[in-house]
């Protein structure tokens, strides 16, 4: 190859690296646009609703409030207190303790005065066999809960439990240490309750960092702003995937992912195409673009809804070591599940889903860190070649990172247009340090775990869940 | 010092692309500390204004508490009137007025009588109901829906027919505020509507309309057999909802011809009425329909059987102990056993597969 053919491949190289950087940039651009219309027309349609008739209503539909839990002895008495506290009528609690090796269940027996019940299970879903059965409550105060000791078979199939017990209309699938707020039944039920168009097979709702807020007795108390770094740039990442890109995806019913920490869904929908997938870390993804996959190829008018409220609290990695751990996870999801539907990828017959939510998760979320790995690389290349023009680069990378800056610096404002959580003063001050900070602190971890969840989802396919030690949320 | 020459120099003899680059760094660093400073100011304001919004409520919960301990036999006394014209100063800010009318709709959510009826005089006699008035004829969709609800909290009759005229608004939101209004004040009289609505009910609704209807004293329902009847589905729906809970056992008749309607949902919701008043003549129809009826509305209709069957019913229910479906299944088995419980025990001798015997187990021991 002569010098002038190396010039134009390398020529064509940058201008492919620019495309992919360029139309990022506009996609996230596009998409904060969109999200900012939606929160508006979200936050005024909203304004005018009356959530007490529905609350206290008996004629609202059902709902089962499922909770896998495996080795949660720590906190597991408390959380189920605080699933229980919820202000809607019309529910139940199904906990399902997933062969946990602890005392879970021996607690949650002793401080809600479980007993044993016979219960005849409707196996629509196959799944692990019972263990030391289904447990009800002797205290009426507790008759909303349901335990269930199976054996261990993963969260899936713990889900799927739940689904088969569940006597109600929907079901709401969380973890189990996730704090929800009082009102949060009834907020997610209205998507479903209130089209006339169409029909909402899931609502998923926003889920927020919990760590250093105040909790006591299962009720978030108090919304602080955590200490460490690390947990900051968490939260200022749940602000822009959350209002920012969840919001834009719902405002054009493209939404392909439902947190498995909180999602409601209409149950005979989940059952229908065979409840949550066992064999897939990313489960609460899979079972989205399945039911959505489903309803295409049935071509029902469909809608998956997505509730902005900060209504369900959760805990967040405060260390680099677990935080890599469930990012590994995420994307090993994320890499089976495009796998498995990958017939709805640039498929027109599946509209929407197939022409454009589907190719952005492959291009944006598949594929980024793979190319922005190459890039790495290939920028190392170019140095060794000596061929860097440095002052270029400096350009570009400058801009990359204002861009980024700026970008969460949007997410921050639409927090405090919307919701404004972090009240206190001086918190702004930190969400913004943070913001500089982030793509030097959080970023790079999480492509490191991106990477590896490549790697282990290629050579290391043993590997199932991470380890996530809890510390609880109640202090 | 920097040398400018120097710098102009080097950004003219940039590629174009590079130039572009340096020019957006430009504006994304103004943009950036635009925005810092603004979100500065944002949170200050915010923080303010949730301050003063506090002092403003409990100021004006004061006030309105005094208006209302203050109320003698006339229509309204002197002390009242100061308040009244202090008010009225005051709601000619639109921020302020917004916090009087959440006071207004707080106090009125927990007070009730003549105490009530006074904070309707106070709303009329503050000018409130006008600025409710205007936002009736806004273009934005959610003013008129704001300017519905304020005329609703506050009782006011004498503007229905502004009101009605956007009974079919196409903004869903508005229909609902306009259905909840109509409601709220005109009880049953005020489901007229449903006569001439064009578009659905969503259920959201038609379970806050039935939550309101259930709050009054004159439970007097007018006839539903035309809504039974309506072309528009919802509307069919929501009747068989009044249906049972207003107990309208005349209407039976309707709801027999409900069971042969093209809509699934009307069919299985009619089922489910005709089993809450356990009408028998329904079991032919279904019995002729079953087999062309969704898996809903057999097991509707075996829960049905659960509290109307009848030892000629046998055959029909042996016939479906090996249904399909575990549910229908369950049910026919549970009334078996109640109806004849020998030939539930030959069943279970004969059953082979282990669900089946899972349900025989189940049934036997509960």
């Amino acid at each position: 190859m002569d010098s002038n053919t190396v010039r134009i491949i390398l020529l064509i190289i940058h201008y492919l690296f620019f495309i992919y950087a360029f139309s990022v940039v506009v996609s996230y651009i596009l998409l904060a646009i969109i999200s900012a219309i939606e929160s508006f027309h979200y936050m005024k349609k909203n304004s005018f609703v009356n959530y007490n008739e529905i609350l206290s209503s008996n004629i609202s539909p059902s709902i089962s409030i499922i909770a896998p839990a495996y080795n949660e002895s720590l906190n597991i008495v408390e959380n189920v207190r605080s699933l229980l506290s919820n202000h809607y009528v019309n529910y139940d609690v199904i906990v399902v303790n997933d062969g946990s090796k602890d005392d879970s269940l021996e607690k949650l027996i002793e401080a809600y005065d479980l007993v044993k019940i016979d219960y005849l299970i409707n196996p629509q879903i196959k799944t692990q066999p019972l263990r030391n059965g289904i447990f009800k409550s002797t205290n009426p105060a507790f008759e909303k809960l349901i335990v269930i000791d199976k054996e261990n078979g993963g969260k899936a199939d713990a889900l799927n439990f739940g689904l088969n017990i569940s006597n109600n209309q929907y079901v709401v699938c969380i973890d189990v240490d996730c704090l929800l707020l009082e009102d949060s039944l009834q907020k997610m039920i209205k998507p479903f309750l209130e089209v006339t168009d169409s029909k909402v097979i899931a609502s998923g709702g926003v889920i927020r960092i919990a760590n250093s807020c105040t909790i006591k007795e299962g009720k978030l108390l108090d919304v602080n702003l955590p200490k460490k770094f690390i947990e900051i740039s968490q939260i200022l990442e749940y602000l822009r995937s959350f209002l920012l890109g969840r919001m834009a995806w719902s405002r054009l019913n493209g939404l392909l992912v439902i947190s498995g920490a909180f999602g409601m869904f209409e149950k005979k929908s989940a059952i229908a195409v065979g409840g949550y997938d066992t064999s897939t870390v990313g489960e609460d993804m899979e079972i989205i673009v399945r039911m959505r996959r489903h309803m295409e190829e049935q071509k029902v008018n469909y809608k998956v809804a997505y509730i902005p409220d900060p209504l369900c609290w959760t805990e967040a990695p405060d260390n680099y070591k677990i935080l890599i751990s469930q990012r590994n996870r995420w994307t090993r999801g994320t890499i089976e599940v495009l796998k498995k539907h990958r017939k709805i990828g640039f498929n027109p017959k599946y509209n929407l889903l197939g022409m454009l939510s589907y190719p952005y998760w492959f291009f944006y979320e598949r594929l980024a860190p793979i190319i922005e790995v190459v890039g790495i690389i290939y920028f190392i290349i170019l140095i060794t070649l000596k061929n860097v023009r440095w002052d270029y680069a400096f350009a570009f990378f400058i801009l990359a990172y204002l861009f980024s800056v700026f970008f969460t610096i949007v997410a921050i404002l639409s927090e405090e247009l919307t919701y404004h959580q972090y009240k206190k003063k001086k918190t702004g001050f930190k969400l913004i340090v943070a913001t500089f900070l982030e793509p030097f602190i959080l970023h790079p971890a999480i492509l490191y775990a991106a990477i590896k969840g490549n790697i282990d989802y290629y050579f290391n396919k043993k590997l199932k869940w991470g380890e996530m030690k809890r510390k609880g949320l109640s202090n | 010092m920097i040398d400018f020459q120097h710098l102009l120099t080097y950004l003219e003899q940039l590629p174009l692309l590079v130039k572009v680059v340096w020019i957006l760094i430009g504006f994304l660093i103004i943009f950036i500390i635009l925005l810092i400073f603004y979100l500065k100011y944002l949170r200050g304001y915010l923080r303010k204004k949730e301050t003063i919004s506090k002092k403003l409520f409990t100021e004006y919960e004061a006030n309105l508490i005094n208006f209302l301990y203050s109320q003698t036999e006339e229509e309204i006394n002197e002390e009242q009137q100061i308040i009244v014209d202090k008010m009225k100063t005051c709601i000619t800010n639109k921020f302020k007025r917004k916090i009087f009318i959440s006071v207004m709709s707080k106090l009125k959510n927990d007070i009730s009588g003549e105490m009530a009826d006074s904070i309707n005089n106070l709303y009329i006699k503050t000018n409130l109901i006008n600025h409710s008035i205007t936002k009736l004829k806004s273009n934005k969709w959610y003013v008129i829906t704001a300017g519905i609800k304020e005329l609703n909290l506050f009782e006011i009759t004498n503007v229905f027919e502004q009101v009605k005229k956007h009974e079919n608004h196409p903004k869903q939101e508005v229909r609902n505020e306009v259905q909840l209004y109509f409601v709220s004040l005109f009880h049953f009289k005020g489901l007229d509507f449903l006569n001439t609505l064009k578009s659905p009910i969503s259920e959201w609704n038609q379970i806050q309309l039935l939550e309101i209807l259930q709050k009054f004293d004159d439970q007097e329902i007018s006839d539903i057999t035309p809504w039974l009847k309506s072309s528009n589905e919802s509307v069919v729906l929501f009747s068989l909802k009044l249906a049972k809970i207003y107990n309208q056992f005349q209407i039976i008749d309707t709801l027999l011809e409900l069971l042969n309607h093209q809509s699934k949902i009307i069919r299985l919701k009619t089922i489910e009425v005709l089993n809450y008043f356990q009408v028998n003549e329904a079991k032919k129809i279904l019995k002729n329909n079953f087999k062309n009826s969704s898996e809903d509305e057999q097991i509707a209709f075996f829960q049905m059987l659960e509290n109307t069957v009848e030892i000629t019913d046998e055959e029909f229910i042996v016939h479906n102990t090996k249904h399909v479906n575990f549910q229908v299944r369950v049910l026919a088995l549970k009334i078996l056993k109640r109806l004849n419980n020998k030939k539930l025990l030959d069943l279970k001798n004969k059953a082979t597969n282990d669900e089946d015997k899972l349900i025989f187990n189940y049934l036997e021991n509960n």
